[in-house]
């Protein structure tokens, strides 16, 4: 599903540091709320990937190309 | 109670009494345990102003309730004061099996506090707890104290936590051991129980740590040892100990030559631990309950100090009195450097640090041999190294200034910003041997904003881009992008730090080595959630678990903003800012860099919601971690620090 464009992703793909600018995108357009940015932040990248496939915002695919690419693999996934 | 012990001794030299006061079930799950003990004891008891070395002050001790179970490397103990070096918060950690000795007699925490009329040592045996007469063993070698003492109280078996003939000089960063070489060695706790006249806590426990789930603890612990096996950072610890990274810093570029003047050299395999291993190396030790065994024991063999034995070196024990202070030709230099600096007890991080320092102000004309008291202090002259270590840990001549640190010692020298600059410091304290510019951009991020000043491995250190390059896959499981083990760039580097501060944390409350957790990858916060559960009973989750290490972290900081140190003092030394690597050797990989601090720490501040001018946590944030009170502690102080930010220039220390 996606949830940005494919220029929000190419800025955010630009960023040297990801991981709060996305949560907060994400978490600005309701994918996830406060305490799910929350918990991320603390758990760290694979809890992100777990939550956006449990929420069916990614596939199962899409999740595990992200485990593997990382965010340049979600951030594709998400526009 | 499972896991906990469920109460602490506090100990008054002043008055004699001794207390043991009951931890709530609530408190337990706030703080864990050890780092999370203390912090939060020191916060509450010991004011900001309080001169660390007023009978006032507090030093406490504490356990986790994983320590003295099953589980790998829980030997661990987390020392805490108010540093006497830093002025500020600090704290130190020491492996060894005292920690779980102190479990095994009825604590999770010991707290001193007060002064002995008279030097005095702490007999615990289980509940019956005592000062005794420590007069004779007053200025005793830790080697021989420890002796002594057993030899006293008939008993082999005991373990006992001392200090040397450096704290009891007040050298602002002696340290405290235990097992006589295991060291907590950095901020200076050592000189605090000094200036209380406490020169040990022996102690012999009968007791058990009680666990809610045998089974599954054991279930856990096999499948970690299995992990262990093949670990790649376990089989160099093993091996070589942590001198096992001299070769891959000096191929790196972060090998600290001439106080970071260079930052790699073609005789470093002179003292690497392929060459200690095939030399000098006589056995190996472990603490309690590791399956790694990093420790070393020395024997020289040959020259002048053939013969001389003492439990190490480490990394940070050797490069500091070696290369940093230009050291490289005859290893056995080296190792006896480390052994003066084991047995009067002083951190020989800051030790040789600070030497480094003077010795740079000597190269460059700052002092002359009418200061040193006519030492030369020519770059590699071992005799003039080991003749300072001495006079420092004996406060004794030109070694009672650097006794004070090298941000002190510079003031009290007159060298103003220009001492200042080859201070290698953050917060008043030496980094370690190990050049950002090389070593890591998380790294060094993490020295600018270390909540007891210029950390180390055992705190701050990012192992993800130290060794995750050895566990393909993990930055991207943790971080989302693999490009951040690579040590030279600034890519996810902000929150690397934000996460790795937080599980150093919460490691450090359960006292469990770090070696066996984010540095070698064998144990990851998951299963470090696992053990605590079926040790306890209880239902933490990760987030509960991580959030612990935030709540510890935003506290100790809070410290510091109340000594009024914050965003100003955010930084590394200029050296690293301004100066490119120089070339050492031809297959140096980072020849030119310097280290960019700008590019990641507002970026940081993000994560940890600090404000962006003062760099104190937000209210919000303090809120969120249930610290009210440090909220209103802090309310008055923000817009007062910020206005004298702008009036004022940094603190080296507070």
């Amino acid at each position: 599903m996606a949830v940005m464009t494919k220029a929000q992703a190419k800025k955010f793909n630009e960023m040297t540091d990801k991981m709060i600018d996305v949560l907060n995108f994400l978490k600005s357009n309701k994918v996830i709320d406060d305490s799910e940015h929350r918990s991320i932040l603390l758990k760290g990248f694979s809890k992100l990937v777990d939550l956006l496939q449990e929420k069916k915002v990614i596939n199962a695919k899409d999740a595990k190309a992200a485990m593997n690419g990382g965010f340049d693999s979600l951030l594709v996934s998400l526009s | 109670m499972n896991g906990w012990a469920g109460q602490r001794l506090r100990v008054d030299l002043t008055t004699g009494e001794i207390t043991k006061e009951p931890l709530s079930f609530e408190y337990r799950k706030k703080w864990i345990g050890g780092r999370g003990f203390n912090s939060e004891v020191i916060y509450n008891e010991v004011p900001p102003s309080l001169d660390p070395y007023d009978p006032k002050a507090r030093v406490c001790f504490g356990v986790g309730p994983m320590s003295g179970s099953a589980a790998p490397s829980t030997g661990r103990v987390t020392v805490t004061a108010k540093s006497p070096l830093t002025g500020g918060f600090g704290d130190a950690n020491m492996g060894g099996h005292w920690g779980a000795e102190v479990k095994y007699a009825g604590y999770d925490q010991i707290i001193v506090q007060g002064r002995a009329k008279k030097p005095v040592y702490i007999w615990i045996d289980d509940d019956k707890v005592e000062l005794r007469d420590a007069g004779h063993l007053w200025g005793k070698f830790p080697r021989e104290a420890d002796q002594m003492i057993k030899e006293e109280l008939g008993d082999e078996d005991i373990h006992i936590m001392m200090i040397g003939p450096a704290g009891e000089n007040m050298v602002r960063f002696a340290c405290t051991f235990n097992d006589v070489w295991r060291a907590a060695g950095r901020t200076g706790t050592g000189g605090v129980l000094g200036s209380k006249n406490l020169k040990a806590i022996a102690t012999r426990g009968s007791g058990t740590v009680k666990v809610a789930d045998p089974k599954k603890l054991m279930d856990v612990c096999n499948r970690l040892r299995q992990a262990f096996k093949n670990d790649p950072m376990k089989m160099g610890l093993y091996e070589f100990g942590s001198l096992c990274l001299i070769n891959v810093a000096n191929r790196d570029g972060w090998f600290p030559w001439k106080n970071f003047q260079g930052g790699a050299h073609p005789d470093a395999n002179n003292l690497s631990g392929e060459t200690h291993a095939a030399t000098v190396l006589k056995h190996r030790e472990g603490c309690y309950a590791c399956p790694i065994c990093c420790g070393r024991f020395t024997q020289i063999k040959d020259g002048k100090y053939a013969g001389e034995e003492f439990g190490g070196p480490e990394y940070e024990h050797a490069v500091p009195t070696g290369p940093r202070v230009g050291i490289i030709d005859d290893a056995n230099d080296i190792w006896h450097n480390c052994c003066l600096t084991n047995d009067y007890g002083m951190d020989a991080i800051e030790c040789g640090g600070t030497i480094a320092a003077a010795m740079e102000w000597y190269q460059r004309g700052l002092i002359t041999t009418k200061d040193t008291g006519g030492l030369e202090l020519e770059w590699g002259n071992a005799e003039v190294v080991a003749t300072l270590i001495e006079q420092i840990g004996q406060r004794k001549g030109f070694g009672n200034i650097l006794a004070e640190g090298a941000d002190r010692a510079s003031d009290k020298l007159g060298l103003g910003d220009e001492g200042h600059y080859y201070t290698i410091t953050t917060r008043g304290m030496t980094l370690p041997g190990d050049d950002p510019r090389g070593l890591g951009f998380g790294y060094g991020l993490s020295f600018s904003v270390g909540t007891r000043g210029g950390c180390d491995h055992l705190r701050s250190l990012c192992c993800l881009e130290l060794s995750g390059a050895l566990y393909p896959g993990l930055n991207t499981r943790l971080l989302g992008d693999e490009s951040a083990c690579k040590p030279v760039t600034v890519n996810s580097k902000p929150y690397m730090v934000y996460y790795e501060e937080n599980q150093k944390a919460t490691t450090d409350c359960l006292n469990v080595c770090c070696f066996t957790t984010h540095w070698s990858y064998a144990v990851l916060t998951p299963d470090q959630v696992e053990y605590l559960n079926a040790v306890t009973g209880l239902d933490f989750t990760e987030e509960d678990f991580q959030e612990v290490g935030e709540r510890i972290y935003n506290l100790e900081r809070a410290y510091w903003n109340r000594c009024m140190s914050g965003s100003r003092e955010d930084t590394v030394p200029e050296r690293f800012l301004k100066e490119p690597m120089p070339q050492g050797v031809d297959y140096q990989t980072n020849v030119g860099v310097t280290f960019p601090l700008n590019d990641m720490l507002s970026q940081y501040y993000r994560y940890r919601d600090w404000d962006s001018k003062s760099g104190f946590p937000s209210e919000r944030k303090l809120k969120q971690l249930g610290l009210d009170y440090v909220a209103k502690d802090l309310a008055p102080l923000r817009s007062k620090y910020v206005s004298e930010t702008e009036k004022k220039k940094k603190k080296y220390y507070v």
